[in-house]
């Protein structure tokens, strides 16, 4: 009799397993920042990361199977993300991983997929560097893509606006971090290519409380406005410091100024300030409607924390997803081959994807994507509302 | 004249608040030779506790400035409790078995504690404490100065002549002389030694939380706000003179101005450089900080 019974449970529990290999699970990595100065872009970029792996399993998954989301909390610390990169790639075994917000994170965490041949999708880290640390030719090939705006981008249209608008005199206040430093000579380029020079270039450092000097040395400088390199927190402090000094002097600066840490702690101060936005919180398009919309309900919000973030981590899915049902495998070099030459059109919410990588090219957003936005009564909108209106809304990488 | 007016002011405003939090080592310092390296944690706490506070009073609909001075007693009498506690669990004990380190590494084993509890409870993001002043600046003779910077000054100078008062006029203070004088003469007079320096450590932790809801409104509020504020705080405590509570208001006020000097006439990325080198200077020459006593170390 007990026999039978421990065959009966062998086989049942033989059964389950057969059934649960069958719905075995695509393991895919997600890496970011939850807490900390960078939490509310890495939230947003997860919730939208989430949000587009809901829809995907809803509508039968990818080569009918499920997508299982590994989500780690990198703490914008590098050293974080090298363990946690070991431990995805190791012990969870994921087929890829999407993820960062961190430049330092991004760059000291991603050798470890390239060795293990597992393409990264980075959805929001800027540097520069970020897509070209394992490029060609002295790498056979390239697991690292990215699908937001860059620093050359971002630098070179913030110096766009600056030619544009007419001023003459711009200076430049960043924080003393990788991503505010490395912007900084991007921005110092951008500007010199088109005949600027800064007058003043100021520098903080993370947790600084009073940013007086570098304001009163722009100001004394003669500058005509201020261009930011900088994280949410601080960015607050310069504004408050420009406004303490009765200084009425335009703000511009890389994306981070549509940061919520900055609208929320800067308030009055932080109204009118300029920065590149790949995605505003606007039904410009029905996918945007959607999404916007999705994620309202499914995270009872009105204002997306970071919207810009929620939009490129949602977009991440869908390519990486698009890739490994063209590679009919979820082998590394396959999805590779399949990302750098995606054959479906992919409708996401920053803009149709249509070829966005190549084997030499693996930055989906190009220069004519951004617009640029500004915080008016704590929210982003965009400058011009005329960049996202009729054909202006949907902005597609040109074909090489 | 008009920016070097500007650029001191901001100075003094930070000095202050260096000078409240060294302060408080020199608190303890004082009464026990012993301080509390978690003291940048008891100014997190302080603010932390501050923010929920003022959060709880905002909400039954008490304005920002009415919220902000009832939150101050609370403020205050946990940094009363929260000092005792560092004392009770860290000091006491190492004091007791007279040992030479035992003291320093329980201060920093509860820092760290205390900052993990912050992460759990507020969490690891920074939060905007409620202001209690208006945000718009005041100028008086061409400078302009938030009216939270002129509070802060305020506040720190209220607090330390406070003590002054009391250490000077009450009974219960010439007790806590005597013992910072001479802990043995005082215990043989009668003097509950262990409960004074239980008293300093609690004001001491007084001073950070005070620190802590001054500073809160103009930067931000977060478990990691007190980390680099306690290291400069050290500094000034070591450049001021751990033995002289006036010495470490100086000490704040030279590291404050000279930090915002630097910034302004100097370059903005060296702004920490001049206050290093003043300390590595002071330890060199006069190790006892410009306004302490050498002590001299009886074997």
């Amino acid at each position: 009799m007990i026999k039978t019974r421990w065959a009966a449970a062998a086989a049942i529990s033989a059964l389950m397993i057969g059934a649960a290999s069958a719905q075995q699970p695509i393991k895919i990595g997600l890496s970011g920042p939850f807490t900390g100065g960078s939490a509310a872009m890495g939230v947003s970029m997860r919730d939208g990361v989430k949000l587009a792996a809901q829809e995907i399993n809803k509508a039968g998954g990818v080569l009918g199977r499920p997508i299982l989301l590994v989500e780690r909390d990198d703490e914008a610390k590098n050293e974080l993300g090298v363990q946690i990169a070991q431990e995805l790639i190791n012990k969870e075994q994921v087929v890829a991983t999407v993820g960062y917000i961190n430049t330092g994170v991004a760059l000291a965490s991603q050798r470890f997929y390239q060795e293990a041949e597992i393409p990264v999708m980075n959805n929001v880290a800027t540097g520069t560097l970020v897509t070209r640390q394992f490029a060609g030719p002295e790498h056979k090939a390239n697991y690292i893509f990215r699908n937001s705006a860059n620093d050359t981008i971002q630098s070179a249209m913030i110096a766009d606006a600056v030619k544009k608008a007419g001023y003459t005199k711009p200076a430049i206040i960043a924080d003393s971090t990788n991503y505010g430093q490395l912007g900084r000579a991007d921005l110092e380029k951008a500007l010199g290519e088109r005949g600027l020079k800064p007058v003043a270039v100021e520098k903080f450092n993370i947790g600084d409380t009073d940013m007086t000097a570098q304001a009163l040395r722009a100001k004394d400088a003669g500058a005509d406005v201020v261009l930011t390199y900088a994280i949410g927190p601080e960015l607050a402090q310069t504004v408050n410091a420009v406004v303490k000094l009765g200084w009425k002097v335009p703000v511009m600066g890389s994306w981070t100024l549509s940061m919520a840490s900055f609208i929320d702690s800067a308030g009055a101060n932080g109204e009118g300030v300029m920065m590149p936005q790949t995605f505003i919180q606007l039904p410009t398009t029905p996918k945007r409607k959607a999404f916007i919309e999705a994620y309202q309900t499914t995270y009872k919000v009105d204002r997306i924390p970071s919207p810009v973030s929620a939009a490129q981590g949602y977009d991440s899915m869908l390519l990486l997803a698009a890739a490994i049902n063209q590679a009919k495998s979820t082998d590394g070099p396959k999805i590779r081959a399949a990302l750098e030459n995606l054959t479906t059109k992919i409708e996401g919410v920053v803009t149709t994807y249509d070829k966005p990588f190549s084997a030499t090219d693996h930055e989906a957003i190009t220069a004519n994507i951004p617009v640029l936005g500004t915080v008016k009564g704590g929210r982003v909108i965009p400058a011009n509302p005329a960049d996202l209106e009729g054909d202006g809304a949907l902005r597609v990488k040109p074909k090489s | 004249m008009q920016n070097f007016l500007q650029i001191l002011v901001s100075g003094i405003s930070v000095g202050m608040i260096y000078g409240v939090i060294a302060f408080g080592y020199q608190l303890t310092f004082a009464t026990s030779k012993t301080l509390n390296f978690g003291q940048g944690e008891a100014l997190t706490l302080g603010a932390l506790v501050g923010f929920s506070t003022v959060g709880f009073l905002a909400g039954l609909s008490l304005g920002p400035a009415a919220a902000y001075i009832i939150a101050l007693p609370i403020v205050f009498a946990f940094g009363l409790a929260q000092g005792s506690v560092v004392e009770w669990l860290g000091v006491r004990q190492a004091m007791k078995t007279k040992s030479e380190a035992g003291w320093i590494m329980a201060t920093i084993a509860l820092g760290i504690i205390f900052k993990n509890l912050a992460e759990n409870i507020w969490g690891k993001d920074p939060l905007k404490f409620p202001s209690p002043l208006s945000e718009n600046p005041l100028t008086i003779g061409g400078v302009n100065i938030r009216p939270m910077e002129i509070a802060i000054v305020l506040g720190a100078l209220a607090m330390m002549l406070a003590v002054e008062a009391f250490n000077r006029r009450s009974i219960y203070g010439k007790a806590v002389v005597a013992t910072a004088n001479d802990r043995d003469a005082a215990g043989l007079m009668g003097i509950n030694t262990p409960l004074v320096i239980t008293f300093s450590y609690a004001l001491s932790s007084l001073s950070a939380a005070l620190a802590g809801v001054l500073v809160a409104p103009i930067t931000l509020t977060g478990a990691n706000m007190g980390a680099a504020l306690g290291l400069k705080a050290f500094a000034v405590a070591i450049i001021g003179g751990l033995s002289s509570g006036f010495g470490v208001v100086v000490g704040g006020l030279i590291l404050g101005i000279t930090e915002s000097l630097t910034g302004f006439y100097f370059e903005t990325g060296y702004k920490d450089v001049p206050g290093l080198i003043l300390l590595l200077l002071v330890l060199s020459f006069k190790p006892a900080g410009l306004f302490g006593k050498p002590a001299i170390k009886k074997v």
